[in-house]
């Protein structure tokens, strides 16, 4: 029997009160799942993603991430959590002064891994995402596609049970996306790592089973098949 | 250079805030054997119908030290007429006693008047004459110094104080960002100010070497020098070891301070 990452039931999200983002959606995505949430701007596709990472605290119903309740967990379980979790953001959020090789070991550094660790894992992770010398520069010295790259190197850094990506590839040349989409699947299909992407379009060559949720504009979530 | 920015935006502030902690305990020190010193040169002198002794002078005044009487001869003497011994013995026993008073602490001019008032209550104190003219104007002239000191050390904290808050402002734009990176990635509020804790300790420590290092050179190079008898007298005063551990622990406390109230406000962006 598959094992439940993220487990939603009556979800309601909301910035304030009055206006509901994501209405009454259940759904469950297991162990090993790619997932792409696809919808219109403006849709919550951004805001659901927040909320698997504890950035928006759900207004009404359930939601559950790796066993933990989102609902009422508490500052230091989601510190915990979020160190289990790769994240990709559609503007990178890299730090701009530190270096390409600092970026990507991020999350090793915060769980206090040595520096030989984080040296060898990037390392080896700059060369899956071609990379491999550009440890020493700057952000701001990459173009976006390298940029992103190093991204979702440093969301794969500690091998996390969940990777949440925000538009990963919206700017970024076919060059780029092609090497962020294998070394995704390579993630899912290796280690069986979940993947949850929000997208505009799904990419036309994509080389593994994954599932597919759409959010239409009054915020409701329905698997398409 | 950029190195030298960074750290003297926040050192600048800190030294004009340990500059006037500093010059604070100094003045306090110094001042408190110049208090001294002018208690002891002030002089009340009571002329009393009955013998009195140190108990009944306190009774009307707790001020009241410390109690001389002067002797009757002593003041014939002074007036320097040659009486017959007969005459002078008559004389002698129909003159009043006289007292010379020390106080225990050093009064302001109004507390004198008070003191003065009190004892006029005996009695048996018939006349108390004070020679304060130069203690007045000494008082005078010494707590319009130390109010005006103490104006400038606080106007200097306060502008201190801007300045780190605006070096916050900065802190905040630089440092938000990263803050803001790591707190998605699961770091603790520690590991989140790490750098800046480690930016704002170093200050500090600079801050606190630096002033101290001034007091010690004024101590050492420039009082010892001068010709100036109260900054001579006082030279040890000027700059203990101990102070340096109080400018180091204020500051410390300061820079933490600054960066706790940095950390808290950055708010993770939804």
């Amino acid at each position: 029997m598959s094992e439940n990452v993220i487990t939603a039931k009556n979800l309601t999200l909301a910035y304030d009160t009055t206006d509901k983002i994501i209405n009454n959606a259940s759904f469950t995505i297991q162990k090993g799942d790619f997932v792409f949430i696809t919808g219109p701007s403006g849709s919550g596709k951004s805001t659901l993603l927040k909320a698997f990472y504890g950035n928006l605290k759900p207004q009404e119903g359930e939601l559950n991430i790796g066993g933990l309740d989102m609902m009422n967990i508490i500052k230091h379980k989601l510190q915990e959590l979020r160190t289990h979790l790769g994240i990709v953001f559609q503007d990178y959020k890299l730090i701009n002064e530190w270096t390409v090789e600092k970026n990507v070991v991020l999350p090793l550094w915060i769980a206090g891994y040595t520096a030989d660790v984080q040296s060898s894992q990037a390392k080896r992770l700059l060369h899956h995402v071609k990379l491999t010398g550009k440890e020493e520069k700057y952000p701001l010295e990459l173009s976006g596609g390298e940029q992103q790259r190093v991204g979702v190197a440093r969301a794969m850094a500690k091998n996390p049970f969940l990777i949440l990506a925000d538009e990963p590839t919206g700017n970024l040349d076919e060059y780029s996306s092609n090497v962020i989409w294998d070394l995704m699947e390579n993630a899912c299909q290796q280690l069986d790592t979940t993947i949850v992407v929000v997208t505009h379009r799904i990419p036309m060559m994509f080389n593994i089973p994954y599932r597919h949720f759409s959010i239409d504009a009054g915020g409701n979530v329905r698997e398409v098949h | 250079m950029k190195f030298i920015k960074t750290h003297l935006s926040l050192i600048f502030p800190l030294m004009a805030i340990l500059l006037g902690l500093e010059f604070f305990i100094v003045f306090d020190r110094t001042t408190e054997s110049f208090e001294k010193s002018l208690k002891n040169g002030y002089t009340m002198m009571v002329v009393a119908k009955n013998e009195m002794s140190i108990d009944d002078f306190r009774s009307w005044d707790k001020h009241v030290l410390k109690v001389e009487e002067i002797k009757k001869s002593k003041i014939l003497n002074s007036v320097n007429i040659d009486f017959e011994k007969e005459k002078g013995e008559n004389l002698e026993s129909s003159l009043p006693n006289f007292y010379s008073i020390k106080l225990n602490k050093y009064l302001s001019i109004s507390e004198l008047a008070e003191v003065k008032a009190n004892l006029k209550k005996s009695e048996d104190i018939t006349r108390i004459e004070t020679f304060n003219s130069v203690y007045q104007s000494q008082y005078e002239l010494f707590s319009f110094i130390k109010f005006s000191f103490n104006t400038f050390i606080v106007f200097m904290t306060i502008i201190g104080f801007f300045l780190i808050l605006k070096q916050m402002e900065v802190w905040n734009f630089l440092h938000a960002q990263r803050m803001k990176v790591m707190e998605i990635f699961g770091a603790s509020l520690f590991l989140r100010s790490k750098v800046l804790i480690n930016l704002a300790i170093i200050d500090a420590i600079l801050s606190a070497v630096i002033t101290s290092g001034i007091f010690f050179i004024i101590q050492n190079m420039w009082i010892r020098d001068t010709q100036m008898s109260i900054l001579k007298e006082n030279v040890e005063s000027v700059f203990y070891l101990s102070d340096f551990f109080i400018l180091l622990f204020a500051a410390i406390f300061i820079v933490l301070v600054a960066v706790f109230l940095v950390v808290i406000n950055v708010k993770e962006e939804e």
